[in-house]
Order: C-alpha cells, then structure tokens, then sequence
C-alpha cells in the first residue's frame, strides 16, 4: 500500500451497476485464485504474471503470498507473453493472466512463437469468456477460442463452472505445455454439498443421457443448456448433454460415436460459431461422412455489445429459452 | 590455429545459380570450443571474426542472395559475444549455468550459424545444409536446429521479452547467469521493444545485457529514411538502462562495454554498437542492402580480399 486512502474495491467488471448482485464478490471463494496459490505452494517452479489486473483475475492471492515468483509487467501484453516464453525456457513454469481478449487477439503472434510454437510450459489463463462483460465488444472475446485453437501445440480448456475450475487448473498444471484456460470468476458461492467436478484433457464429459438429440455445450453455456434440456422435456423432446471442456485436443472418437447414435447433435458456446466448439463438432461429422443433423448455437459471426451478461446471453440466443427453442425447431426438422 | 579440409559434403551441397560449390574455410580450432568462459584478447577475436566474415560470405555465395551485409557488419559482435564473453558449454547446450545469448534479429543467420560452428555448438559440415530445402539451418534461425539455438525470433521485436524473462528467471531460481541479446536497429520500431525495454529497466536485470546492432539499415533501406530512431541512447537511458556507445568494430570497446555491463548492479545495459554493414569487403562497404544480391564473381573478390584463395 501507497498510504493513500483506499480506492473504491476493483470489481471483475463482470456485472457491475445496476446488475451486480447485492452480496458483492466480496463473499465469494476466489475458486481459481485459491487453487493456483495451492498448487504453487507444492510446486516452486510456479510463478504468476499479470498484465494490471491483479484482483480481476484473482491472483492478489499469489501476489501477497508468494510476492517473489509474482510478476507485474503492467499493461503490456505481448511482452508478458514473452517474458513467460523466456521464465518457461528457464525451467519454471509461468501462469499469464489477463482477460480473454488480451491473453489472445492481442499478443496472438507472441503466443504462437514464443510459447505454442516451443511447446513452452506456459498457461495462458483468460477472464471474461464471451459474452459476459458490461465493458463492451474490446472485451468481450468471441474469438480467442477459435484463435487459440488454430495454433499447433495449444491444448484448450474451458471448465463449465466454478466447480470444474479447480480441476481444470490442476489439469493445465500437470500437463506439461502450452494451455489457454478460459474461465470467469465465479459469481456467487456454490451450494453447500455441491460436487467437485473432474476434467480430463480431452475427453468429452456427458453429464445427461437423451434419446432425441445431443447437446454439447462448452463453458458457460452448459447450465443455460442444462436448463434448456428441461424446458424441452416439456415438448415431448428427450435431449442429452455433455460438457466439451477441452476444445483443443478434440475428443473426436466422442463426437463419431455420439453422430451414430443420434440424428441431431446441437452446440452451445458462448463463443462465435465461426472456429470453436461448433466448427470443431462440424469438422468430425464432416469427415465421418455422417448424416447426423447439426445445429450451431453461439455468437452469429457478429460483435458484441456491452450489458449485463443475462441481457447477452438472451441477446445472443444463448439463454436457456432461447436454445430450447432453436433445439425445438432443428429438431422437427431432423426428426422428420 | 590449425585449418581443417573442407568437408566432403561440400561437394554435392547445390550452388546458386549454377554457381560451382565453393569449399568452407571454417578453420577448426579446439581451444575456440572449450567449456566456459573463452575471454579471448583481441588478436585472436580479429582472427575469429576474419574466420566469420569469410564464412559469411562462402555461405551466402551458394545462394547467390542473403543477409551477406549484417553477417559482415556484426561479425564483431559476434565474435567478442561467443569467444570472449558469454559462458557456455559446446557440448551441453542446456548447462543450466550458461549465459544466454539471443539472437533477436533471427535473419542474420550466416553469420549466428558460423559463429556456432566455429564455438563447437554445432558441427562444420552442417553449415552445408544452410538453407537447403529440409534443413534445420534456415534462413530466419530457428530452434529446429537443437537447443543451442535459445529461441526463435524471425518475427522482428520478440527477443528482448524472452531474455528479459531469462534474466528474471536467474533471480527467481538463484541461478547466476548473464543474458545477452543481439538486437536490431529497424527492430526499434516494434512497439513490443519498449515494453520490455520499461520492464527491464524498472525490474533492474542487471543480467541483462543488449548489443544493438546500428547498421541504420532495414528493409525499406536507410532507417532514417523510415522513421527517425534517434536520440538511441538517450531513449534507453531514459527507460532505466546504462547505456554504452561503441563503434561496433572495435574489439576493445565491445571488451570494455561487456565488462562494464558485468559490473553494472542496478540496471540493465544497452551496448549501442555502430557497425558497417558489409564491413571488411571494400566491395559491399556501406552499402545499404537488407538481403543483398551477391553474384559469384563478388563474392569470390571478396573472397580473395578475405584472403581465401580461389
């Protein structure tokens, strides 16, 4: 501290105004913060950079525990990308934060050569996935999944929750390369009893059987697709789900065996359709010459605007509703 | 100094243009590629960088085309950095201890491969390969090579990022290295420079140590001609950083600027090294070419300039 009076408390910019809950984030568990701190504690070859956006991507807990393996390089993107590149080659393993949009689009020539092209052990941890910021369309990252997975050696995960994030950053940790973690921080505390999940690098995970369709759904848009799959049981329409947390290496053999068994498989990101799990999903039933119907939910190649995530997520066809219905008219279709 | 033949698959390596195969004069000399610190005195670097020039030239002549004036103009720098003053282990290119040596201009690739080759980091007979079709010796280096090769920086301004995290590195882990980097004058231009020149500066790597290669040439030709780069000096003072001027040519000043940069404790150091491109070869004195053509009968002027008989 400078010994200036305090400023206002830094929120993530997730909600903010007249959106944010009452109970600020004060109260909730910094679940990823926590974990990266743990997993630091075990192993010293960790250290944590972050581009001005310490509380945001909840590494002040690293910062004030293990202040000398944290590094501040200020606003300034690809040379933090280039110092993990060179702290990697020197046998520690670097974690970068920032949000989505600036871990990606930014220093996307310093990410391909400095840490995916030298399979540097390097984890490149994004905030504000998608559509869920007020700050507007230089934040929102429609594309950083697309991005990142065009680049050879880049393992992609994004956890569908708080509490996948433990496991998902457990996961990057102990696999030795690049990874680009996607992930917000969580908005309130989990439900007392709620499980852990577990995530293993590129294995789709089902979470509900369906007769009717498949959805797959990544990140946030699995609850909005979980609540979606009871709004179509309604309508007569049995749906499964699973949880493509690892969009990059992608489980594949999943997707061929899922296409056998049903007539329509539908994706949910909260993403562009255009190089995330949609395409990924497109690539595998295209080149299984199957016949299985597919329908792509997510951003319509098209930017964003800034407002309360709900507002963007109804906006975007990515509220529950709105996928129940997109669900429900592919499906008239594919079931004819 | 002993001079080895030739080696037998110059022979078949393709030439330029029709161009005969012309042998490397790369002398092999063992007490060049010995574990450590080689701290050699100035008579012997105007050997080794005599060495690095004619190479430089054999290796462009295949090719009839390259980055013949950079390879010449730094081929101090190059000789003062790898045999006198960075501390490294031909035969273990991972040693832990080593000092790291950049090579942010990736391009100037004739010269860093030669310069290998003579260190002992990488055998003679693979400079046949530089930029043969399947080669790992490219034209813009490249780590395919192995690990003597400390990064990949074809895409101009990555360089003193990656040492700079090397540099910090040695602090984190209690790990004493220095951490050298061959930096470009065009490269100026990239914004990503001054990032890390500011995170340097304020972090204090007192490790790090940058030789800017001033040849004032870039691809678009004279840099002033491109954007002014100047005051240089007084940028990177102004950014924290000791800065030493130096005519790039002149072994001595490279020796005191290198030392200095050692005994500086506070902050890192920029060794502002003017150099010529095409130095050495009246021919290709000061001529301003990015990738210059060189026909063969130049180069075998130069050549014989260099000494090497036809």
């Amino acid at each position: 501290m400078n010994g200036l009076a305090p400023t206002l408390e830094v929120s993530d910019f997730t909600q903010g105004g007249a959106h944010t809950p009452a109970a600020a984030a004060i109260s909730v568990p910094r679940y990823y913060g926590e974990t990266l701190l743990e997993l630091a504690r075990e192993r010293p070859e960790i250290v944590c950079l972050t581009a001005d956006l310490t509380t945001s991507t909840e590494t002040d807990l690293f910062r004030d525990s293990l202040p000398e393996r944290f590094v501040m390089p200020g606003i300034a993107e690809a040379n933090m990308v280039g110092l993990a590149g060179g702290l990697a080659r020197s046998g520690l393993q670097a974690w970068v934060h920032t949000f989505c949009v600036f871990a990606t689009r930014r220093p996307y020539d310093q990410v391909a050569m400095q840490v995916a092209y030298p399979r540097c052990d390097v984890k490149i941890v994004g905030f504000l996935p998608g559509l869920s910021t007020i700050l507007g369309v230089s934040h929102q990252a429609i594309d950083d999944v697309a991005l990142m997975r065009a680049l050879p050696n880049m393992t992609v995960i994004e956890p569908s929750g708080p509490a996948q994030v433990p496991a998902a950053v457990r996961a990057a940790a102990n696999h030795r390369g690049p990874v680009y973690l996607r992930m917000l921080r969580a908005q309130a505390v989990l439900p007392p009893g709620t499980p852990w999940e577990p995530l293993e690098i590129g294995r789709i995970q089902p979470l509900a059987e369906g007769r009717d369709a498949l959805v797959i759904a990544s990140g946030l848009a699995v609850e909005p697709a979980r609540q979606a799959l009871q709004l179509l049981r309604a309508h007569g329409i049995e749906a499964g789900l699973a949880n493509a947390h690892t969009i990059k290496p992608f489980d594949e053999a999943f997707v061929r065996e899922q296409a056998r068994r049903h007539r329509l498989i539908v994706t949910v990101e909260n993403h562009s359709i255009i190089g995330g799990l949609g395409s990924a999903v497109a690539e595998v039933l295209a080149e299984a010459g199957s016949s299985t119907r597919l329908l792509r939910l997510g951003v319509r190649d098209r930017f964003a605007e800034g407002a309360s995530m709900s507002y963007l997520f109804e906006h975007h066809g990515l509220s529950a509703a709105a996928i129940a219905d997109a669900i429900r008219k592919k499906s008239k279709e594919a079931l004819k | 100094m002993s001079r080895t033949a030739a080696p037998k698959g110059n022979s078949t390596a393709a030439g330029g243009e029709g161009t005969p195969v012309n042998a490397l004069t790369l002398p092999s000399h063992a007490p060049w590629q010995q574990r450590g610190r080689l701290a050699l005195h100035e008579p012997e670097l105007r050997q080794v960088a005599h060495a690095l020039r004619r190479t430089v030239i054999e290796l462009v002549r295949r090719h009839g085309q390259g980055y013949v004036q950079q390879g010449l103009g730094a081929a101090e720098i190059f000789a003062s950095l790898y045999f006198h003053e960075a501390r490294i282990d031909p035969a273990d290119a991972r040693w832990d201890a080593r000092d790291r040596c950049i090579l942010s201009t990736a391009h100037n690739s004739a010269l860093f491969h030669a310069a290998l080759a003579l260190r002992g980091m990488i055998p003679a007979v693979a400079l046949d390969g530089y930029v043969q079709d399947g080669s790992p010796l490219e034209i813009n280096v490249s780590e395919r090579l192995g690990p003597m090769v400390e990064g990949t920086f074809g895409s101009l301004g990555q360089g003193l990022s990656v040492a700079a995290g090397m540099a910090l590195a040695s602090r984190i882990r209690g790990v004493p290295y220095r951490v050298n980097v061959v930096l470009g004058d065009g490269e100026l231009e990239e914004g990503q420079v001054w990032e890390a020149a500011m995170f340097a500066g304020s972090e204090g790597l007192h490790n790090l140590c940058v030789v800017l290669d001033l040849n004032w040439m870039q691809v678009e030709g004279h840099t002033d001609s491109v954007l002014r780069l100047n005051p240089i000096a007084d940028k990177w003072r102004a950014f924290n950083w000791q800065v030493i001027e130096a005519d790039g040519h002149d072994l001595g000043a490279l020796l005191a600027a290198f030392a200095q940069a050692r005994a500086q404790s506070e902050r890192p150091t920029m060794v502002v090294a003017t150099t010529v491109p095409g130095k050495g070869v009246s021919a290709l004195e000061g001529v301003i070419s990015h990738n210059a053509k060189l026909p063969a009968d130049v180069a075998d002027t130069a050549l014989r300039e260099l000494g090497v008989s036809a």
